[in-house]
């Protein structure tokens, strides 16, 4: 090796000179060159057949004992003791399992969320293909329903299809066997409506048990959206095992369940900074994966306008950061139709009358007046919460107008007419008070809202919505509270669980959803962005912490002090406002956080964030991550591979 | 590379033949007159195929042109479309309508693109970091990367082929700004004429890395002047020529067209104010895939940064292979697919270089080790490692699993002799290395019967922590031998190496356990604690990384809270002699290549140019180049963090 690599030397460093001084040479002296460097090139390779030779028998002379390792081979065995999973090298065990195998037979359920009727699970494991899987559908109510079944069916084995992808054709096979082909049953006996709504009753049934040479499933629901969460159970008994490279499903199943809250939900803002389609469509996706139902799509505030509507395009034209900034009707139905598949309804809201910018800054050109004011006023702190400013003008009668065309649009294009959201948080009184001194502007936000809501019963075909939301705010308290039409107004609260006036809401009687800034806003914790103060929410809120909040455990508390009725919790939502956020992070800062909340959401079981819940979640996690979600891990990976030992 | 670009080219374009042949004419030309053009071809041409190499360099100067006709997307009625306004001392500003309603009357301050407008707006433009001095015209010239040449006569014969790697960047570089397609074809020739004075191409802490760049454009020819002492000053002066240029695309705009415009006239002269200027990367809590390490190392040439500190492994994995001690990943890694191959560590090495980035591996030691050490008893050289994985942990170490090396056991000298060769052989010449050193759980040793009877022989008394801290010492200074062993037998020149801050180095211990001429520290207590001053006038040198401040992890677990890229850029350091420079941290216990850049950028950036250029200004009247540095980050892969709503982004000085 000393002498080739001597020799290798020489001729560089003859080289090197040789090129040096040929600044000006002849194209003759390249062609002499060129013959050198043949020359050169056949050394060169002698030297290098001679070192990998020698680096070659180095090698095998300092081959440790294990081969084991060479190759594709997996290190790591997994085996269940004292009901855990512990790490082994696979030079230890005589069987070769993998985590996700060991997870899945050890103890715990994998499931997430956990579901609230009895489960049993089989500890033996069947091969499935993707392919394997039948539909057959036993009992549906209308056409519609039928539709979406196969379609929510092929979306299942997609899934599935896509975890086969990652399996490496060179794995050993698997000793599991030749792969059975799974027959599924569904019977939906109960709305013929697919959608979700406020009524839809999401319980099913799911039994798996062999049959001859195949598996048969049966779901059973009340609605389509039942029928595919029992798909979406039915797929997290389904994994891919590394090893064998081949889907294992558990040969036998029987899971009971039903959700405890009819409202879970997770919000999105679009309008601090914009997020392509494709990222609602992924969130949509890690939604349906944690049976989340609701997708507020916080579309507008102050910043921009991104929504184009047919009703009124000036906003967007207006109000947009740019042309490729903008959601087009089309990609607002595909978004739709998206989530409908996947037992998601889409909650378009469009703030008001407060969180409104230079979107509706065209009035008085237009010959329509001015419909807000305050746009952009500065300084910014005396008119709104954060930069820019800007509110509705509520004695224009061309805002409602307006807003009844808005109104009828978003209805019409996320078919959603039992529930609405106005927004209506944080309005500045002194904003309004400088134009309308007359006028105490309490009574003008509460006329507001009235006129609101008559566009908006005007917009459904003269109906109000059932449920009809607004932001918990001043207007949310007394006095004005008392005012507020009870029989359809809703309050989404996110103050403090600890504010009295959280609390005040619920104690009135009020149908609520809760987002508490404490517990579930997914933006805190990132420091100020704004000058003025050092964030408006505080530290971070983690999973563990979103998970075991449970603010309606006070509610004994209440009722015995005699403060009210019995409170109306629908649910719950975790909050991705996005000052601070931006497409490319969105995944890791909200998955698997809005996991957590959606098992609290669906389950509700008393148990804190213990050892069980980050099993569970871990895995929760891994199927994101196979769906194209790229989550956030919980620990060190050290900590997955040995799970308690973390614990 | 240049194969596939070949092969887009003629798959694609409408090039004619008389362009190739235009490019062919144009390199033998050059092979004429520029040896270096020469030396490229003779690298890469194999016997009589000179031509095609030619072809194939050529066709690295053509990445994806396109000559199709654009067509002229017409107007919609509905169209939002802005225009920013520069405005002194304030930055870009959007106007108040959407630019179809207003009077084309647009004066020079007025410009179509935000991203053109902060290129010339103000005194540093859109440049990150901050150059010592910049004189930047508000006037912009076309240009294509097809017509962008490199002068390379000026530069010695021994730095050539590296300089020539590092000017292969730009081009990609000024791509990006376009997404890739730069629709308008200009053919401005743009000739960059580098100067380097020096042959050295190594990279330490005392390469000189000022440079001097001057953009001028005379009669349809923009010639670049750079000139610098090594060609790491003048990689430095290729990414400010790059941030000179920015696309003529509005911002958030759909529009398919895109064309390049480079700052028609400018002067600068730039020097760094620390030599280290780093960042930090764990790769043990999680793997971290190469192309996302490497993808990071992108992020750093664009920031200026030159020292990727490799924290390769921990208690928890082991994921670097070692030829010598194939064990380590056998024993170590996450899975056979979770490893970082010997092959691909060189190759990370000099893909950084080419960056002016220097790799300097850690192996922490003697506490954070674990996995990977646990062979010994198979291989009878006894407990390498002591307290691997043992459970209940809390005593044992700071967080699971636990792990430490054994400093009884004479063959972990050896062991960690052999990995020390590896790296030696790995990394450029002078090799640095760092050695960990930090969090020693003195009661898993004092737990472990085989260290406590060593410490009898020794006569360390085990019931004291001076006795632990006498054997700590003793571990470090065997260590240090092993590594100037390894060292010495490259033929290489002894060198310093790199340890944390600990009790070990408490300035009333460290003189004498740590030699002052073999010891960097690097120090990671907050920024109340008093040591990094102590350390520097006891002359110790030392790299700063304050965990309170420049750690990328705090804020999601624990009481720890979170420093956003303001709080990050605030905190200023010492200047001192003996005062290298500081880092930032990304420990991945809670995070994986899933999150990794929007928890690095641009937080990562705002402590670069903290580093680099130690402004004085406020942190305000950084944003607006913040911003740019952030778009800039996104255009070249990197999934850099929001700083703010896009609106602000779109008002500078309006969110404050």
């Amino acid at each position: 090796m000393s002498v080739s690599g001597a020799q290798l030397g020489v001729a560089m460093k003859w080289w090197g000179e040789g090129v040096g001084r040929s600044a000006s040479a002849q194209l003759s002296r390249v062609a002499r060159m060129r013959r050198a460097l043949l020359l050169l090139a056949a050394a060169a390779c002698t030297a290098a057949a001679l070192l990998y030779w020698r680096q070659q028998s180095d090698d095998a002379a300092r081959r440790p004992l294990h081969a084991l390792y060479t190759g594709v081979e997996p290190q790591w065995s997994w085996v269940c003791r004292n009901l855990r999973c512990e790490r082994l090298l696979a030079s230890e065990t005589s069987t070769l399992q993998s985590l996700a195998t060991c997870n899945m037979l050890c103890d715990s359920t994998q499931l997430w969320p956990q579901p609230t009727g009895p489960v049993s699970l089989a500890t033996a494991v069947q091969p499935v293909r993707a392919a394997g899987f039948t539909l057959q559908v036993l009992a549906s109510p209308s056409r519609d329903v039928s539709d979406h079944l196969a379609e929510a069916f092929e979306l299942m084995k997609e899934d599935m299809r896509q975890l086969e992808r990652t399996a490496e054709p060179e794995r050993r096979a698997a000793d599991y066997g030749a792969p059975r082909d799974v027959l599924v049953r569904v019977a939906v006996n109960g709305s013929a409506d697919p959608r979700m709504r406020l009524d839809t009753d999401e319980s099913y049934k799911l039994t798996l048990r062999p049959a001859r040479n195949s598996l048969v499933a049966d779901i059973t629901a009340h609605s389509f959206c039942g029928a595919r969460h029992g798909f979406e159970t039915l797929s997290q008994i389904v994994w891919m095992d590394p090893y064998a490279g081949s889907l294992l499903i558990l040969e036998a199943a029987t899971v009971v369940d039903a959700p405890r809250f009819s409202y879970r939900g997770l919000l999105l803002d679009t309008a601090r900074n914009f997020f392509p389609t494709a990222e609602i469509l992924r969130t949509i996706d890690a939604m349906a994966a944690c049976k989340m139902n609701t997708f507020h799509w916080h579309v507008s505030d102050s910043q921009s306008f991104p929504l184009r509507l047919d009703s009124a395009p000036q906003l967007a034209q207006h109000g947009a950061y740019g042309p490729g900034a903008v959601y087009s009707p089309d990609d607002v139905r595909a978004i739709v139709r998206h989530a409908r598949l996947r037992g998601v309804r889409v909650l378009l809201e469009v703030d008001a009358p407060a969180h409104v910018g230079r979107a509706w800054a065209w009035g008085p050109q237009a010959g329509l007046g001015a419909l807000a004011h305050c746009v952009e006023l500065e300084p910014w702190a005396a008119y709104c919460g954060e930069p820019p400013c800007g509110q509705l003008n509520p004695r224009n009668p061309h805002v409602y107008n307006l807003l009844e065309r808005i109104y009828a649009e978003i209805i019409q294009l996320t078919e959603v007419d039992d529930l609405f959201h106005l927004g209506g948080d944080e309005v500045s009184e002194r904003c309004w008070a400088q134009h309308f001194n007359d006028t105490d502007p309490m009574e003008l936000w509460l006329e507001f809202t009235r006129r609101a809501m008559q566009a908006l019963e005007r917009a459904n075909g003269g109906r109000t919505p059932e449920l009809v939301l607004l932001w918990s705010s001043r207007l949310t308290r007394s006095p004005y509270l008392e005012r507020l039409d009870a029989a359809h107004v809703g309050v989404q609260v996110w103050g403090s669980s600890r504010w009295p006036e959280s609390r005040a809401v619920l104690d009135a009687g009020f149908r609520s959803v809760l987002s508490h800034v404490d517990a579930w806003y997914l933006d805190c914790g990132f420091g100020s962005w704004r000058d003025s103060s050092d964030g408006h929410c505080g530290p971070y809120r983690s999973w563990q912490q979103m998970y075991e909040h449970r603010p309606w455990t006070e509610e004994a508390g209440s009722l015995s002090s005699g403060a009210g009725q019995a409170w109306r919790v629908e649910g719950g939502a975790a909050c991705q406002w996005t000052e601070q956020l931006a497409p490319g992070g969105l995944d890791a800062r909200v998955w698997p956080r809005a996991a957590a909340l959606a098992e609290r959401l669906w389950a509700d079981r008393a148990e804190g964030a213990g050892a069980d819940v980050y099993l569970r979640l871990d895995t929760q996690r891994a199927r994101l991550l196979a769906r194209g979600v790229r989550a956030a891990p919980l620990w060190p990976r050290w900590c997955s591979h040995n799970p308690h030992a973390c614990l | 590379m240049g194969s596939d670009q070949l092969d887009a080219v003629n798959g694609t374009s409408g090039l004619n033949p008389k362009k190739w042949r235009f490019f062919l004419e144009l390199y033998v030309i050059m092979t004429m007159e520029y040896s270096s053009v020469l030396l490229i071809t003779i690298r890469a041409s194999m016997a009589g195929l000179c031509r095609w190499a030619l072809l194939a360099i050529a066709a690295v100067q053509l990445v994806a042109c396109s000559e199709n006709v654009v067509e002229e997307v017409v107007a919609h009625t509905y169209e939002p479309s802005w225009r920013y306004k520069c405005i002194a001392d304030e930055g870009c500003e959007r106007t108040t309508h959407p630019s179809s309603e207003l009077a084309s009357n647009a004066s020079s301050l007025v410009f179509n693109s935000l991203d053109v407008c902060r290129t010339v707006c103000g005194r540093f433009g859109g440049l990150w970091p901050r150059p010592i001095t910049a004189a930047i015209g508000m006037q912009t010239v076309k240009i294509h990367p097809n017509y962008l040449r490199f002068d390379l006569q000026n530069v010695p014969a021994d730095a050539l082929s590296l300089m020539v790697e590092m000017t292969k960047l730009v081009g990609p570089n000024l791509l990006a700004e376009c997404d890739g397609v730069v629709t308008d074809m200009v053919e401005t020739p743009v000739v960059v004429y580098l100067n380097v004075k020096s042959a050295d191409i190594t990279l330490t802490w005392s390469t000189d890395e000022e440079y001097m760049l001057d953009v001028q454009t005379k009669e349809d020819q923009i010639s670049v002047h750079i000139t610098a002492t090594t060609i790491y000053g003048a990689r430095h002066a290729l990414e400010t020529f790059a941030q000179l240029v920015a696309s003529d695309r509005p911002d958030f705009s759909d529009q398919h067209s895109c064309s390049l415009l480079l700052v028609s006239g400018a002067k600068i002269r730039d020097r760094p104010t620390y030599p280290y200027r780093g960042l930090l990367l764990d790769t043990s809590r999680h793997f971290i895939p190469m192309e996302d390490v490497l993808r990071t190392i992108d992020g750093m040439a664009a920031n200026k940064m030159n020292v990727f500190h490799w924290h390769v492994t921990d208690t928890h994995s082991f994921p670097l292979e070692s030829t010598r001690v194939p064990q380590f990943t056998r024993y170590g890694a996450y899975s056979a697919k979770e490893i970082y191959s010997a092959e691909e560590v060189r190759k990370l090495i000099t893909y950084a270089q080419v960056r002016g980035v220097r790799v300097v591996i850690e192996i922490d030691s003697p506490a954070h080790a674990g996995n990977g050490w646990q062979w010994g008893p198979e291989y009878n050289l006894g407990d390498l490692a002591v307290c691997v994985n043992q459970w209940p942990w809390r005593h044992l170490c700071v967080q699971p699993p636990c792990g430490q090396l054994n400093p009884a056991n004479q063959a972990v000298y050896r062991v960690l002799g052999d990995l020390y060769k590896d790296i030696v052989d790995a990394v450029p010449a002078p090799a640095l290395l760092h050695m960990g050193g930090d969090e020693v759980y003195i009661e898993c040793w004092n737990t472990t019967e085989e260290i406590t009877e060593y410490m009898k022989q020794q006569n360390y008394d085990s019931s004291t922590t001076e006795g632990f801290i006498k054997l700590w010492a003793e571990f470090h200074s065997k260590a240090l031998k092993a590594w100037d062993e390894a060292v010495e037998a490259a033929g290489t020149p002894k060198q310093p190496v790199m340890l944390w801050s600990s009790e070990l180095t408490q300035a009333a211990r460290i003189a004498q356990n740590l030699d002052k001429e073999r010891y960097v520290i690097e120090v990671w207590e907050p920024v109340s604690s008093p040591l990094l001053h102590q350390l520097i006038k006891l002359g110790y040198k030392t790299v700063s990384i304050p965990k309170d401040v420049w750690y990328l992890d705090r804020g999601f677990w624990g009481t720890t809270k979170y420093n956003n890229w303001r709080k990050m850029y605030a905190h200023t350091l010492p200047r001192d002699e003996n005062f290298l420079g500081g880092e930032v941290a990304m420990w991945t216990e809670y995070i994986d290549e899933q999150g990794l850049d929007t928890r690095i950028w641009p937080r990562a950036a705002a402590v670069a140019e903290r580093l680099w250029s130690d402004p004085t200004a406020s942190v305000y009247s950084a944003e607006p180049r913040m911003q740019r540095q952030r778009g800039r980050l996104i255009k070249r892969g990197l999934a850099a963090d929001a700083i703010s709503p896009a609106w602000c982004s779109q008002h500078d000085s309006k969110c404050f």
